[in-house]
C-alpha cells in the first residue's frame, strides 16, 4: 500500500513539475465575446488533456479594422480573429507579422466559419422590412456600424451594394445611389458591431439593425424573442472572418505550436459544435446539418463574386476618399 | 304624456360648427317636446272623456266617428315629431362617433410626434455617447504637455517618447575676510545649465546638460541610458564618475554652496559606460564602470582620454531598512565606492590641485611631478535622514603612484567630512532636496522652508609628498574647515542660501601673500533657481 501510494503520488509530482503555463492572447473583433469564452474553456481542456500544460487565453475585442490597427502599432497578439481577411492582410504587409500567404495555411482559405448579414427588428415588424429595399423608404432608420473600422459593417455595406448589383443589373451607378439612399437613413454610425447592437437594442434607437446573423441571435437571446425578431432577407453576402497565428508575436513569446493547435481546433469536431452553438455557420456538412434549424436559407453571394477581392472592394469602398466617403455625410 | 329627456356632454359646448349643430337641434327638439306637451295632454283628455262616457259612445256613434277622424292628424304629427327625434338623435350619435375618431387621431398624431422626438433624443444622446468615446480614444493618442515645478516636458500619449526641459542657475557671491586683498570679492554666475532629458522607444533615456556658467562654456553631461529592467541598465557617455556621495548628489541639494575638501579626492565627471541598478525596490542599488579615467578634483573640459589606460569605478549602496516599518531609520543609507586606473608617466593623471570653500588652491604637485602607476580610491559612505534632520559623511582616501625624475612614491591622501541640516519648518530633509510644505507667499501667510546647516571636514596630503614631489612653500599639508550656514527654500524651485566658511592651514612653510598662509573666511551667497 505503502509503495502504491508512494508511486502515485511520485508519478503525480511528476506530471505536475513538467506541466507549462502558456499564455495567449487572441486578438479578435467585436462580435465574437461569447463564441471564444466557450471555445477558449474547451481548447484549454482540451489541450491540457493532450499535452498537461496549462494555456490562459485572453481575448481583446473591437471592432475588426481598430484590431488590426493595433496589432499593428504593438499589441502583442499570439493569434488574430477579425472579420475580414483584408484586416490581416494590412497585418502582413505593414507589420510584417506574419506571411502575405497567412491566408493558405488553414482550410477554407483559413476561415473556420462563416456568417451573414441579416436584418433586426423590433417585435411585430412594425415597419414591414423585408428586404433590401424597404430599407431606403423614407422614414425608416437604420443602425449600423462605422465601415471605417468595424469589419461586420463592412460586410453589410457590401451585402447592400451586392444587393443592388444583383437587383440593377450590375449598374454600378445605381447601386451607389441605393447604398446612398441606405446610409442616409443610418442616423448613428457605432465604431464596432457590438456597439451597434447596444445602439439599437438598449437604447431603442432604430427601426432595424444590420447584424451579423450571430449577433442578431444572440440579442434575441439576451434581450427576449418577445421584443424583436430577424428578418432574413433573401439575398446576403457569405461573410468570411478568418484566423490567422501572429507568427513574429508567437515565436517570440514561445506559443507557436499552441497557437498553431488553437486555430487548428476549431476545425474539428468540437470546434465547429461550439461555432454553430453561437450561430456561426460551420464549415463541417455534418455538424451544420445538425445545427440547419438554426440558420435560414437565402441566397449568399461571395465577396470575389461581386468585387473580385478585398483588395479591390478596400480601395473603391473603404479606403480614404472611397465610395463610402463620398455618399455618407454625418 | 311621454316625456323626451336630451343630455349633452360638456364637449358640446366648443365652438364649433357641430356645437351650431347642436345649438339648432336643441332648438328644434324643444319645440317639439314644448308640442307634445300640449298635444299629449289633450289627447289624453279626450280619451278619457270618451271612456266614461261609454254609453254615450255607443249612443252617438255618429258622435265617435267624428272624434277618431279629429285624432289622427295629431297622432300623425306626433309619428312625425318622434321620428324626427329619433333622427336628430341619430345624428347625434354619428357626431360622437366621428368627434370620438377625430381626437383619436390627433391623439395617435401627437403620440407619433412624440415617439419621433423621444427617437430624436436618443439618437443624440447616443451620439454624444460615441462622441465621448471617440474623443477619450482619440486624447489617447494626443501628445501631452506638461509644465510645472519639474520642468517642462512633451511626450507621446503612450510616454514612449518624451523631452523634458530643466533649468538650473546659480548667482553666488563671495566675500572673504582678512585675506589681505589675496581674493577677489565677487558675484559669479556658479552654474547656468540647460537641461534637457528624455526618452525614446521607452526604454532609452538621454541627458544633454552644458554649463554657461564659470569662465568657459562645458559640456557637463551627455548620455543615454537603456533600461533594460529597473535592476540592469547600462549607461554610456559623459555622466558622474559613480565614487563620491557628496559628489553624485545633485548640485540643487548639496548643503552648502560648495561640496566639501572630500570632494577634492574623488573624480567628478567622465566618460565611459556602466552597468547600475536598483534591487529590492530600491533597498540596494550599485553602479559598476569602465572610464576613460580622472584625476582627483578634475575639470569637467575633457571629454576624451589622452592615454591607453582606462579607470574601473563602482559603488554599492544600501538602504537596509528602507522598506521597513522602522520610519526613523527608513532613511539610513550606507556605502562604499571605489575606483581603479593606471596612469603611465602623464600629468594628466594627476590632480590639478585641492581647493578650499572659496575655490582656493591650496595644494599642487610639484611641476615634475607625473602619476606613474595605480591610482586607486576607496569611499566609505553614508547619510541619515529622518524628519526634518539630514546628516551626510564621508571618508576618502586617494592612493596614487608618482613620480618625480628617478624618485618614485605611493601617496595617500585622505579626506573626511561631516555635514548636517535641521529644517526649523519641520518639513523632511532628503537626499534630493528640501521641499517646503508652504510655498513663499506672505499675502497667505507662507513662508517657506528654512534650514540651518553646518559641517566640518579635513583634507590631509601624505606626508611623504613633501619635499620631493610638493614644496610646502607653495603648498599646506592639510587643511580642515567649519561652515555654518541658512537655507531658505522660498518652492520648489526658488532657494537662497548664506553660509560662512573658515579653513585653516597646516604644513605651509611659505610667506604671504598665498592662499595657505592664513585662514581663509569666506562669507557665501547664492540665488537658486531650479526647475
Amino acid at each position: 500500500m505503502k509503495t502504491l501510494l508512494t508511486i502515485l503520488l511520485a508519478s503525480s509530482l511528476s506530471t505536475t513539475a513538467g506541466a507549462k503555463e502558456i499564455k495567449l492572447l487572441n486578438v479578435s473583433y467585436d462580435p465574437t465575446r461569447e463564441l471564444y469564452q466557450e471555445y477558449n474553456a474547451a481548447f484549454a481542456k482540451y489541450w491540457k488533456a493532450k499535452t498537461g500544460d496549462d494555456v490562459a487565453i485572453s481575448q481583446s475585442h473591437g471592432g475588426s479594422g481598430k484590431q488590426a490597427q493595433s496589432v499593428i502599432n504593438g499589441l502583442e497578439a499570439d493569434v488574430v480573429t477579425l472579420a475580414l481577411a483584408y484586416d490581416i492582410d494590412a497585418i502582413a504587409q505593414q507589420a510584417k507579422l506574419l506571411p502575405a500567404d497567412w491566408q493558405k495555411r488553414l482550410p477554407d482559405n483559413s476561415t473556420p466559419y462563416t456568417s451573414t448579414i441579416v436584418f433586426l427588428v423590433r417585435k411585430g415588424n412594425p415597419k414591414h422590412i423585408r428586404d433590401w429595399d424597404d430599407l431606403v423608404k423614407p422614414g425608416i432608420s437604420i443602425v449600423t456600424p462605422n465601415p471605417k473600422t468595424s469589419g461586420g459593417a463592412r460586410w453589410a455595406y457590401l451585402a447592400a451594394y451586392a444587393y443592388a448589383l444583383e437587383t440593377y443589373g450590375h449598374d454600378d451607378a445605381k447601386a451607389r445611389d441605393f447604398v446612398k439612399q441606405l446610409y442616409k437613413n443610418v442616423p448613428v454610425l457605432d465604431s464596432g458591431a457590438r456597439g451597434s447592437t447596444i445602439t439599437f437594442v438598449q437604447h431603442e434607437i432604430g427601426d432595424v439593425l444590420l447584424a451579423w446573423e450571430n449577433e442578431a441571435h444572440l440579442a434575441l437571446k439576451e434581450f427576449g424573442a418577445d421584443k424583436f425578431e430577424i428578418v432574413t432577407p433573401p439575398l446576403s453576402i457569405l461573410a468570411e472572418p478568418p484566423v490567422a497565428v501572429v507568427d513574429k508575436n508567437a515565436k517570440r513569446h514561445g506559443t507557436l505550436t499552441v497557437a498553431q493547435a488553437y486555430l487548428e481546433h476549431l476545425y474539428s469536431d468540437e470546434g465547429q459544435e461550439i461555432a454553430a452553438k453561437n450561430f456561426y455557420r460551420p464549415r463541417s456538412q455534418a455538424i451544420a446539418a445538425k445545427y440547419a434549424t438554426n440558420f435560414s436559407q437565402l441566397k449568399l453571394v461571395t465577396l470575389d463574386q461581386e468585387f473580385g477581392s478585398w483588395a479591390k472592394a478596400q480601395a473603391t469602398h473603404f479606403a480614404d476618399g472611397g465610395v463610402f466617403d463620398q455618399i455618407y455625410q454625418p | 304624456m311621454v316625456a323626451i329627456k336630451i343630455e349633452f356632454g360638456p364637449e358640446v359646448r366648443k365652438k364649433t360648427k357641430k356645437t351650431e349643430n347642436y345649438m339648432k337641434l336643441n332648438q328644434l327638439i324643444l319645440a317639439a317636446v314644448a308640442g307634445a306637451q300640449f298635444v299629449f295632454p289633450a289627447l289624453a283628455a279626450d280619451s278619457e272623456a270618451t271612456n266614461s262616457t261609454g254609453a254615450a259612445q255607443s249612443e252617438t256613434p255618429a258622435y265617435n266617428a267624428g272624434a277618431a277622424a279629429n285624432n289622427s292628424p295629431e297622432a300623425a304629427e306626433i309619428e312625425a315629431l318622434k321620428q324626427q327625434v329619433q333622427a336628430l338623435d341619430q345624428k347625434i350619435q354619428n357626431l360622437e362617433q366621428q368627434r370620438e375618431a377625430e381626437q383619436q387621431a390627433v391623439t395617435n398624431t401627437n403620440q407619433e410626434q412624440i415617439q419621433e422626438l423621444n427617437q430624436k433624443v436618443r439618437i443624440l444622446e447616443r451620439q454624444h455617447e460615441l462622441d465621448k468615446e471617440n474623443a477619450e480614444d482619440a486624447a489617447k493618442t494626443q501628445p501631452q504637455l506638461k509644465l510645472d515645478s519639474s520642468g517642462f516636458t512633451l511626450s507621446s500619449a503612450d510616454t514612449n517618447f518624451a523631452i523634458s526641459l530643466h533649468g538650473l542657475i546659480q548667482l553666488d557671491s563671495r566675500t572673504f575676510f582678512n585675506d589681505h586683498n589675496l581674493n577677489n570679492d565677487a558675484f559669479l554666475l556658479r552654474r547656468a545649465r540647460p537641461i534637457i532629458t528624455g526618452t525614446v522607444f521607452h526604454d532609452f533615456d538621454f541627458n544633454f546638460t552644458p554649463d554657461f556658467g564659470g569662465s568657459t562654456v562645458q559640456i557637463q553631461d551627455a548620455y543615454l541610458n537603456y533600461r533594460y529592467r529597473p535592476e540592469l541598465q547600462l549607461e554610456a557617455g559623459k555622466f558622474k564618475s559613480p565614487v563620491g556621495l557628496e559628489q553624485l548628489q545633485n548640485d540643487p541639494y548639496t548643503f552648502f554652496n560648495e561640496r566639501s575638501l572630500v570632494t577634492d579626492l574623488v573624480p567628478n565627471r567622465d566618460v565611459g559606460a556602466e552597468l547600475h541598478g536598483d534591487l529590492f525596490g530600491g533597498v540596494a542599488s550599485y553602479a559598476v564602470g569602465i572610464f576613460d579615467g580622472a584625476p582627483d578634483y578634475n575639470s569637467t573640459t575633457f571629454n576624451t582620454d589622452s592615454d591607453n589606460d582606462k579607470a574601473f569605478a563602482g559603488r554599492v549602496f544600501l538602504q537596509p531598512l528602507k522598506t521597513s516599518d522602522v520610519n526613523a531609520l527608513k532613511g539610513l543609507g550606507l556605502g562604499v565606492g571605489g575606483s581603479f586606473e593606471s596612469d603611465r608617466n602623464g600629468t594628466s593623471g594627476l590632480t590639478p590641485g585641492y581647493t578650499t570653500d572659496g575655490q582656493q588652491k591650496f595644494f599642487t604637485y610639484a611641476t615634475n611631478v607625473v602619476a606613474n602607476g595605480q591610482h586607486w580610491r576607496v569611499s566609505p559612505q553614508g547619510y541619515y535622514y529622518y524628519g526634518p534632520l539630514g546628516i551626510l559623511g564621508e571618508y576618502v582616501i586617494s592612493d596614487q603612484d608618482v613620480k618625480a625624475g628617478a624618485a618614485l612614491a605611493d601617496l595617500q591622501n585622505r579626506a573626511w567630512e561631516v555635514s548636517a541640516g535641521w529644517v526649523l519648518t519641520g518639513e523632511d530633509a532628503t537626499y534630493a532636496g528640501v521641499t517646503p510644505r508652504h510655498p513663499f507667499n506672505p499675502l497667505a501667510g507662507g513662508w517657506g522652508a528654512w534650514q540651518v546647516v553646518g559641517r566640518y571636514e579635513e583634507l590631509k596630503v601624505d606626508e611623504s609628498a613633501f619635499p620631493t614631489f610638493a614644496s610646502s612653500t607653495a603648498s599646506a599639508s592639510s587643511a580642515h574647515a567649519w561652515s555654518a550656514g541658512v537655507n531658505w527654500y522660498l518652492n520648489k524651485n526658488i532657494r537662497l542660501n548664506a553660509s560662512f566658511s573658515h579653513t585653516v592651514f597646516h604644513g605651509y612653510t611659505g610667506g604671504t601673500p598665498a592662499v595657505p598662509a592664513q585662514a581663509e573666511n569666506v562669507f557665501f551667497t547664492r540665488i537658486q533657481l531650479a526647475f
